[in-house]
């Protein structure tokens, strides 16, 4: 016999013990006590939920509505959806944009309230004495009043 | 996409021998079972998408990959040098028992008449006794290649080694075995 044809079998022999310890471990495992049994069933099952909801957010984002609505549900499954549940989503959106521009507006507006006052106390307020020695001021005082 | 059903049917298929497989690594039913366990879970959220054709191999990688996981938690050195090393004793005794081993076993096993239930019943343990006993990485290959009937590239797709190294390792799980078995005085 070549080393070959050796080498060939005892790899077969190998495989074929190897095959037969392995069937007797699977028999051994398939003799599992019931407590053992049933708490893998119960992982199976918790496994089995947990795909299932692993899957449904994936199909209700497929259909393109993963819009937040109590719409959501007929449009993961396809159904028609009623436009005011479509512009409702939108609303929100909407809001937020005129509640921006009326904040910006009421800003711009006490600016200018703010500025105007300013002036206000300071065209009201006594005139110092030092502005009379003023060059600019006394040039103020010649020049003739701003027709109206 | 693998359906429930198909899924549950898998997982029922191979829970009882990942279960055992597990057990042989970390010694311990509880701790086994929550592997198991986490291995489900993980296969069901990430790869329930998948082929039910591709199950299999995900979760034997999944389920080798909680194991090794396990072992870093519990940070048990001696354990894991126990486990995890790769020194594994000479194997220079050849074939010599192979055969004899074999046919002790067709003989004992093959048939329902050929011995009675209990020393049938305490070769079994014998047999997994000296599994659990195995280098990690040789019981892996040998669990993998026989119990789970893989071929040599699924096997080493799992455990991330060469096609070779799986052969290497079944070859000495299976002589480790047989010499162990014939020391136990099991006619081997």
């Amino acid at each position: 016999m070549s080393r070959q044809d050796r080498t060939t079998e005892v790899q077969t022999i190998e495989h074929r013990l190897g095959a037969r310890l392995a069937a007797a471990l699977a028999e051994q495992a398939q003799a599992l006590p019931h407590d053992l049994s049933e708490r893998l069933r119960v992982a199976r099952d918790g496994a089995v939920a947990r795909a299932r909801e692993v899957r449904q957010p994936a199909v209700a984002t497929a259909g393109g509505h993963a819009v937040v609505s109590p719409a959501r549900g007929a449009a993961a499954l396809g159904g028609f959806v009623p436009w005011w549940h479509r512009a409702a989503s939108v609303l929100p959106l909407v809001l937020l944009v005129l509640g921006f521009v009326m904040v910006e507006r009421f800003a711009t507006f006490e600016q200018v309230q703010a500025a105007a006052e300013i002036d206000s106390m300071l065209l009201a307020d006594d005139l110092p004495p030092d502005a009379y020695s003023d060059p600019g001021f006394a040039e103020f005082l010649r020049s003739p009043p701003p027709s109206e | 996409m693998a359906t429930d059903k198909e899924l549950s049917d898998f997982l029922k298929s191979v829970e009882k021998r990942a279960f055992k497989r597990t057990v042989y690594a970390v010694r311990s039913e509880d701790s086994a079972l929550d592997i198991v366990q986490d291995a489900m879970i993980k296969l069901s959220e990430k790869y329930a998408d998948r082929p039910p054709a591709e199950l299999p191999l995900l979760f034997q990688r999944i389920l080798s990959n909680a194991t090794m996981d396990w072992f870093r938690r519990e940070k048990v050195r001696g354990a894991v040098m126990q486990n995890l090393s790769d020194f594994e004793g000479s194997d220079e005794d050849g074939d010599f028992d192979l055969l004899e081993t074999l046919h002790a076993l067709e003989d004992t096993l093959g048939t329902e008449s050929a011995a009675d239930a209990v020393s049938r019943a305490q070769i079994l343990r014998a047999i997994e006794i000296e599994v659990a006993e195995l280098p990690a990485r040789q019981r892996e290959a040998f669990l993998l290649r026989y119990l789970e009937e893989f071929d040599v590239a699924e096997t080493a797709a799992v455990m991330g080694c060469s096609e070779g190294s799986v052969k290497t390792h079944c070859s000495r799980a299976v002589h480790a075995l047989s010499k162990a078995l014939r020391a136990k005085g099991i006619t081997l």
